[in-house]
């Protein structure tokens, strides 16, 4: 697919056919997506454990499920848990950031050096970061761009994908999880039960109440062309309401048992 | 809220819950729903005679206040009693699988109509 076109096909879709398996190469290109995000100092703190849902025990998938989620996770053939580790940037030391200059991705036109990354990034920048309160905030910025990324690649392959929380004890337990590594999401991965259009694309706050130009207090003013440019490329779709969306979530409450 | 808005089933009129219930799918799905599929309510009632609740308790059942404020929230460990009622309703029934979910929903539908949120894997 375009990339335009995958972006706006994406939805959280929560309904899935929990009994077609998820092909091992689709998840695997997902994950290869996660591994090639922009982030920062090359740290990579994004972890994600790959578990199909038919292997799970079924008292431990009850009780990863949060309430508004447990649907999605039990329809979902494959969980993906995602979590950063916290650890990585003192493990390393740096070292990422030297293997950037060695490659020519970092250089000395913009003040890089492996001594300017032993003697002042990691002992002055990243260590000190690692004790911050500011910390998690900047790891989990980078694992939502990681996720992000393999999130568009499921539906690249045709696949459907949504983002929900789960709890974190039974999931340490069941994962084997470091004690430095922190819960954030569980990508549920399938083929999708509902249309691609799924209701069509979500409604969204007003784009000048998202963005600014030069100050807080000026919102970025949006061409109509290039709107219409990007419905053309299939990156602004249908706005949902669609007319039969209802219905289709209704077959699909009878095809799979669920209350209407 | 008042009967005259909550379909045309006349046994909806009879409990708060089942009103809510049915103005909440008619309001979702359009139509009369518990009119078009009669065997909703039935299942209801049917469930409600094997918990010893009437509808209107059944909901009550799954609310709590808390002590310090008194603020009504739904309770996870009542809501879980309700579930374990109805996996034992459905077995006096012999339905599983899809069937059971099936059968379950209109109940898990009552219940969350009237806003105690509960899926078909609680079941």
């Amino acid at each position: 697919m375009e990339f335009k076109a995958v972006l706006g096909i994406r939805r959280s879709i929560r309904f899935f056919d929990p009994d077609k398996p998820v092909e091992r190469d689709k998840i695997q290109k997902v994950l290869e997506a996660m591994r090639i995000a922009s982030c920062a100092v090359n740290a990579h703190w994004l972890r994600a454990i790959v578990v199909n849902r038919s292997e799970i025990p079924p008292d431990t998938l009850e009780r990863l499920k949060t309430p508004v989620a447990g649907l999605v996770q039990e329809l979902a053939p494959v969980h993906i848990y995602c979590y950063m580790d916290l650890g990585v940037v003192n493990r390393i030391k740096g070292s990422r950031l030297k293997h950037l200059v060695d490659v020519g991705a970092l250089a000395p036109t913009h003040g890089w050096s492996h001594r300017f990354v032993d003697e002042l990034v990691y002992p002055q920048i990243l260590k000190p970061l690692t004790e911050s309160a500011e910390y998690e905030y900047s790891a989990a910025f980078d694992c939502g761009g990681a996720g992000t990324q393999g999130l568009l690649t499921a539906f690249d392959e045709g696949l459907g994908a949504c983002w929900t929380g789960f709890n974190a004890e039974p999931a340490a337990a069941m994962l084997c999880i470091p004690s430095d590594w922190r819960p954030l999401y569980v990508l549920n991965l399938g083929y999708r039960l509902e249309s691609a259009e799924a209701g069509g694309q979500r409604p969204r706050p007003d784009f000048e109440e998202l963005y600014f130009e030069g100050n807080a207090n000026t919102p970025f003013q949006r061409d109509p062309r290039v709107v219409a440019e990007l419905e053309r490329d299939g990156m602004l779709m249908t706005p949902a309401p669609i007319p039969e969306r209802m219905q289709e979530i209704r077959d699909l409450a009878r095809q799979l048992g669920l209350p209407e | 809220m008042t009967p005259a808005t909550a379909g045309s089933n006349p046994e909806c009129a009879q409990y708060a819950s089942v009103r809510i219930w049915a103005d909440g799918l008619i309001e979702q799905w359009g139509g009369d729903p518990l009119v078009e599929d009669a065997q909703k309510l039935r299942t209801l009632l049917a469930f409600c005679e094997h918990c010893e609740r009437t509808p209107d308790e059944l909901v009550a059942f799954c609310y709590l206040r808390k002590r310090t404020t008194g603020e009504r929230f739904v309770s996870r460990k009542r809501r879980g009693q309700v579930a374990a009622e109805l996996r034992d309703f459905l077995a006096t029934r012999g339905a599983s699988g899809l069937d059971g979910r099936r059968l379950s929903a209109a109940v898990l539908s009552f219940l969350i109509h009237n806003g105690v949120m509960m899926h078909t894997g609680m079941v």
